[in-house]
């Protein structure tokens, strides 16, 4: 692994003799014996790689491969790349000398640029595409001014080339996507819309823990009951009745509590149901509660001995839920607060996360002791809202401006009135708006001018705003609304292809299509006014400019969205829960939604970490701090870390962990759940972090899958695999990263050992979700390798350390993956000369993240389409 | 949140309408036994009679589950009219004549594991490749060429479908069709039609949508003009699917005046978890059955997401693992036991489904003979991610069933052939699918 990308600029210096030059040829035409380079490929290649049966599929005498184009410049590529890496000739046979192997890379290499650079001049290095889901949402939402609209899910999932969805030729549109923009786009401008005409009141609300139904739910087992509490009293079950009177008096209420043992799952689902969003829009809740301590029969109450995590989530029916932000509760009470947006109807839901997820067939609780057992007191919760910044909101008026506003009833028929609970706030608001113009005829073209200023990235054209006013018009002819009209129109624009594509023709990107691409690689979401006004003024292409708005950009909170949608990709956090962890195997991960949560939001945060401080590429494999918070704390041996944020810890000397490799989310993402695959999280480490992609696995060949009894390893299981050298060719290069990494489950909670359901040492335990350990310790896990060089390692710690060695293929891949983010297209083989650039400007600072950020936007291939 | 939604019917926005408590399985049993019909042909759609008035109607429901079946206990011993049946099949054993089994088929060079499934109505090899794009759906060459005749051209379902990850159906450009997972919203559009008013405002809605569809296709025309060829065919492409929604909207907007058929059923609950797997998968047999009883539609593809579902609810046991892990057994006896009932399930519901359709008369045939349901799966043996073998059964359709069609297990038959087949059972004129090579050797129509 001492090379593990090679590089065609870098280590070949050659002495030009006289060697004879093939000139301005244009083709790099096999069969001219004069031709130097053909005399090279004739004398090295073409006895192996000639006829039907030529070796690895390469015929050099077939008319296709013979001539250099477009169409096979990849397969010309890697016939460089391996001459160059001296895989070829094998090494078995006559090898060219030094200089005439560099002579022959240095002509393929102009030619391969050359024909590259045609194509581009003419067609453009990327081609113009639509938006993704995730850009069309961002979109919607800062144009709409809803920062929290869910659109995404209206979409159907994106096509992925090049490990992103930003690549024009898999971003494809059929019908049902067309039908699914009408869809979104109607959704998202009634969302926009003013819920009521008139503001509503937003007074704060207390909502009881005692006038909560689903707080006394019963006829469980003990430890999925509810205990009402009234000061340090704490009183057996009881169904949910009426308060009385006395009870609804101050003193009583500040006194009332109700008690939880377990987290909230089925059938323990504790909501403040009395309280639903009567409308779509923002809230402040405030929740108020305090940690527990009880008697093991949960009669005696007592102080908590230490904090409890509560994550809450919104929860509309059928069975959605939203988590929408957690806090810790303290032994003494505290008032936690959260901002969020609420979707009309929803209810909110608290669950004690860390608390026992109670299953059959044991119903134990994990955390009790012969003491007791810890648990959580909810006192009420408090809703202020719907919020608004101004009224009509500012979302209503970027479609109607300040036109007045009436309510439209309508009739939905099957909401009931919530008997219990606040009146005012707890059903639906069954009601409409409807905006009035007295004056359409001139309100249409105004609104629509205004509308699709704001929307449109470039100069708007004055047959478009004819275009969706007259649909308007005739809508309106038709007899429908105003209101229903001008959301016609409006749907119409968001439809609309100079919404939906960015367009940029081949050669140097125009001011607005280059505030574009700015913006949607590091907001991944629509330019701002700011940057709208440099594109005006053409300036957003001068370099001092270009740079100091990039780096405003990384520090404004929109670059979370570059973050989020890039690692979802890079590292597929996207597919975070495609797998949970075997029930039987992993009972202490069963249904731990915090580990999972805190997971993903760990490398979010250590991404930005890297961008905030300019931390080098070498963080990704090795690093002295972690962003954590308790629970991975608790899962990665951490000690000293309290409370449900995630901070950032200084990491032991020694520590395993630290780097990408190594957090749970990279671990999870890697396994499937039962098992891991040394081969599976090889090839992940190789080709996502060191930029080296395996070849396709051949056809036909079993996978070879972990055995759970525990009679063999996975490794023994490799090594017959391993033993077939055609097999072993490939797996040598990715399998050692995978072997060094079998030191973590499928979690990424550090083993010395497999475990197993047939043979080996029983565990002891009980699970979070209530169950007795059922597994058993098997072989021990053997993590010791060897690289392709020869270099060897036992542990994780020193497979790091000889990774980190390699810091410039880390830092290209990363280059790599950002430009394909950022471009939306592959890197070339003409682009290499200047990813090379990019990485020599960055050396000084041990390629800092934010450097190679800052040096991509100024790159060609980045400033060009 | 809001509703209201304007153009297209069974959306997302809809389905937040509360139904009215109706428990589901008295749902079930009011669709399959009572349903208030004179007589079929009375209520048939009158559009598909006049355009089809000579052909019989031909019917297709491709199902796949995803995991298979456990190889050792599918596959029959012998082959021809006399062959055993094995575990499973005993549990068919009534329908015996009604079907054909089939062993040592795969379709040629579709591997890579778990994705395989996307390409089981297509067929396009290399699914996890990069590069990949996959092609068009069985069900949907179908739809393409006899949509007209019916209500919905065709019907995609799903069973805890991972959603925008997979699916049967795909168009011709390889683009996913997301397939309907709520059977209440199913119901809803294949039979509540809503008042006059709704109705018209429905007809008002759809020339609303086309309306706003024309001057969108009038910007791509006119930006067409000023862009280099690669992007005019990424606009080409944008051009043509709005063409295509433009063309079913002016074809549901026909439909839509004309009455939709009538049925006693309720709008079912849909089960609120997915561990209610096994249920979902009766309810949404019974509404294909409907669907098909009622002529609502001619194709249907139905996939049962079983990678995508967790420990599920079986009647016989409880079981301990997700449905994916347990595929992947590592041979634990324990997880074999539990994979071999969930199996089981699956042909009791197979065999309810071949009795339903068998139940009913269609101008005095019994719609299994008119209805061909193909059932399968894309691996051939799910622990290990096989895409060989493949555990094939085709029933009814107006076949000469009651076989084992049993092919080379080391060289595979190319199953493709299958579709060919049925694609002529159709009528329709083809004599190639994906990479077919003729039609299925040893099957012939009745």
């Amino acid at each position: 692994m001492a090379r593990l990308v090679n590089n065609p600029f870098v280590a070949i210096s050659v002495a030009w003799g006289a060697i004879f030059v093939i000139g301005n040829d244009p083709s790099f035409a096999f069969g001219q014996e004069t031709n130097f380079s053909q005399a090279f490929l004739k004398q090295h290649c073409v006895a192996c790689h000639n006829g039907t049966q030529a070796e690895a599929n390469l015929d050099l005498t077939s008319s296709t491969v013979q001539s250099l184009s477009i169409e096979n410049v990849d397969r010309w590529s890697l016939i460089h790349d391996r001459i160059a890496r001296k895989e070829m000739p094998p090494s078995d046979s006559e090898q060219p000398g030094s200089a005439e192997r560099a002579s022959f890379l240095e002509r393929l290499s102009n030619e391969l640029c050359r024909v590259e650079q045609k194509e581009i001049a003419t067609k453009g290095r990327a081609s113009s595409r639509r938006m993704n889901r995730y850009e069309y949402e961002n979109t919607l939402r800062t144009l709409l001014q809803l920062p929290d609209l869910h659109v995404r899910e209206f979409l159907p999932e994106d096509g992925e080339a090049f490990g992103f969805n930003k690549v024009g030729e898999a971003l494809d549109v059929s019908h049902v996507q067309m039908a699914r923009y009408l869809q979104g786009a109607d959704y998202a401008l009634r969302s926009a819309m003013a819920p009521v005409a008139n503001r509503p009141d937003a007074s704060p609300v207390r909502y009881h823990a005692w006038d909560q139904r689903s707080l006394f739910a019963g006829d469980y087992p003990k430890i999925r009951l509810t205990f009402p509490i009234l000061g340090d009293k704490i009183f057996e079950h009881r169904k949910w009745r009426e308060c009385t009177a006395e009870e609804k008096e101050p003193d009583s209420r500040a006194q009332q509590a109700v008690a939880i043992f377990c987290s909230t799952f089925e059938p323990t689902e504790i909501r403040f149901s009395s309280f639903r969003a009567p409308v779509a829009g923002r809230y402040r809740l405030r929740f108020s509660g305090y940690s527990i301590w009880a008697s093991p029969d949960c009669t005696k109450l007592f102080e908590g001995r230490r904090s409890e995590p509560i994550s809450i989530y919104s929860d509309r029916a059928p069975i959605v839920y939203r988590k929408l932000g957690s806090f810790d509760f303290e032994p003494k009470p505290t008032v936690q607060e959260l901002d969020v947006w609420l979707g009309v109807g929803e209810t909110i839901r608290p669950d004690a996360a860390r608390l026992v997820r109670s299953r059959p067939p044991d119903h134990k609780n994990n955390l009790a002791t012969e003491e007791g057992l810890p648990g959580v007191a909810f006192q009420w919760m408090e809703v202020e809202g719907p919020l608004y910044d101004q009224w009509p909101p500012s979302s209503h008026q970027v479609l109607f401006d300040n036109l007045p506003i009436v309510d439209k009833p309508i009739n939905r028929g099957t909401e009931k009135p919530n008997p219990r609970g606040d009146r005012r706030r707890n059903r639906v608001v069954p009601t409409e708006t409807e905006v009035i113009s007295s004056d359409p005829a001139r309100d249409i073209p105004r609104l629509m001018k205004r509308f699709i200023e704001q929307v449109y990235r470039s100069p708007v054209d004055s047959e478009d705003i004819k275009r969706f006013s007259d649909l308007v018009q005739r809508t309106l002819d038709q007899g429908e609304t105003f209101t229903e009209s001008m959301l016609a129109g409006y749907t119409a624009v968001l439809c609309s292809p100079q919404f939906l594509y960015f367009q940029a023709n081949p050669g140097p990107l125009s001011n607005h299509a280059l505030a574009d691409r700015l913006a949607y690689f590091l907001w991944n979401g629509p330019p701002d006014r700011e940057l709208r006004s440099l594109a005006d003024a053409k300036s957003l292409q001068r370099p001092d400019i270009l740079r100091m708005q990039a780096e405003r950009m990384l520090v404004d909170p929109r670059s979370q969205q570059f973050i989020d949608s890039f690692l979802d990709y890079w590292l597929d956090l996207r597919r975070i829960n495609a797998t949970s962890p075997d029930v039987s195997l992993y009972p202490d991960y069963d249904l731990d939604d915090l580990l999972v949560e805190s997971m993903l939001s760990e490398t979010r945060e250590f991404f930005r970490e890297l961008i905030a401080k300019d931390l080098s590429v070498r963080c990704l494999v090795q690093a002295d701090f972690a962003m954590i918070n308790e629970r991975l704390a608790e899962h990665y041996g951490i000690e000293g870390v309290q409370g449900v944020g995630i901070r950032k810890v200084a990491l032991p000397s020694g520590s395993i962990r630290g780097g990408l490799l190594t957090q749970a989310s990279s671990l999870k993402v890697t396994s499937n759940g039962t098992t891991t695959s040394p081969v599976k999280r090889g090839i992940w480490v190789m080709d996502r972090i060191m930029g080296q992609k395996p070849p396709p696995p051949p056809e036909a060949v079993p996978a070879v899958e972990p055995d759970t009894r525990g009679a063999t390893t996975i490794r023994e299981q490799l090594a017959k695999h391993r033993a077939i050298e055609s097999c072993n060719a490939c797996h040598k290069k990715f399998d050692p990263a995978g072997f060094a990494l079998e030191s973590f489950d499928v979690l990424g909670g550090f083993r010395a050992q497999y475990r197993s359901l047939g043979a080996g040492e029983e565990a002891k335990g009980i699970g979070h979700n209530g169950n007795r350990y059922r597994y058993r310790f098997a072989q021990p896990v053997d993590t010791a390798g060897e690289l392709p060089d020869g270099r060897t390692f036992e542990d994780i710690r020193v497979f790091k350390s000889l990774l980190e060695k390699e810091l410039e293929p880390i830092a290209r891949n990363l280059v790599q993956q950002l430009s394909v983010y950022g471009t939306g297209t592959n890197i070339r083989f003409s682009d290499r000369q200047q990813i090379e650039a990019i990485l020599a400007t960055t050396r000084s600072n041990d390629y800092g993240v934010r450097s190679l950020i800052l040096a991509i936007i100024q790159s060609e291939f980045f400033l060009n389409q | 949140m809001r509703q209201n939604h304007p153009m297209v019917a069974g959306d997302r926005a809809r389905s937040t309408v509360s139904p009215k408590p109706v428990d589901r399985r008295k749902f079930l049993k009011a669709a399959g036994v009572a349903l208030s019909l004179p007589s079929l042909e009375a209520m048939r759609p009158s559009l598909a009679k006049s355009v089809d008035d000579k052909q019989v109607p031909r019917r297709m429901l491709a199902i796949c589950n995803n995991l298979g079946l456990l190889p050792s206990q599918f596959f029959p011993q012998g082959g021809g009219r006399d062959y055993q049946l094995s575990p499973y099949l005993e549990l068919l054993k009534e329908h015996r004549n009604d079907f054909t089994v089939f062993s040592g088929v795969w379709h040629p060079d579709v591997d890579g594991g778990h994705p395989a499934d996307n390409c089981f109505l297509t067929a396009a090899p290399h699914p996890a490749r990069g590069g990949f794009s996959n092609t068009i759906s069985l069900d949907q060459f179908v739809a393409e060429r006899i949509g007209h005749l019916t209500r919905f051209p065709s019907l995609n379902l799903g069973v805890n479908p991972m959603q925008g990850q997979r699916s049967l159906s795909w168009t011709s450009s390889g683009v996913l069709i997301p397939c309907e997972e709520s059977p209440s919203s199913l119901v809803r559009q294949l039979f509540v039609a809503g008042t006059e008013q709704e109705e018209k405002r429905q007809v008002r809605r759809l020339q609303l949508g086309q309306s706003i569809l024309d001057v969108v296709a009038d910007q791509a025309k006119d930006l067409q003009r000023t862009l280099g060829a690669s992007d005019r065919n990424r606009l080409d492409q944008y051009f043509g699917s709005v063409r295509d929604l433009e063309s079913r909207m002016a074809a549901s907007k026909a439909w839509e005046e004309k009455p939709r058929p009538k049925v006693t059923a309720t709008e079912p609950i849909d089960p609120a978890s997915s561990r209610e797997y096994m249920e979902k998968v009766r309810m949404m047999y019974d509404l294909a059955r409907l669907a098909f009883e009622t002529d609502s539609t001619r194709s249907i593809a139905l996939l049962l997401d079983s990678v995508n579902s967790p420990a599920i609810n079986i009647e016989s046991m409880e079981l301990s693992d997700g449905y994916h892990n347990l595929s992947h057994h590592g041979k634990s006896e324990a997880k074999i036991a539990q994979l071999k009932a969930i199996d089981q399930s699956h042909m009791r519901l197979l065999d309810h489904l071949y009795t339903e359709l068998k139940g009913v008369q269609e101008e005095g045939v019994p719609l299994l003979d008119r209805t061909m349901v193909l059932y399968g799966s894309n691996l051939g043996d799910a622990d290990r991610h096989v895409t060989t073998n493949l555990p094939i059964l085709f029933a009814g359709g107006g076949f000469r069933h009651g076989q084992h069609l049993e092919f080379d297990r080391v060289h595979n038959y190319p199953l493709p052939n299958l579709f060919v087949s049925m694609l002529q059972r159709f009528g329709i004129e083809v004599d190639r699918f994906a990479s077919s090579t003729g039609t299925m050797r040893g099957l012939e129509m009745a």
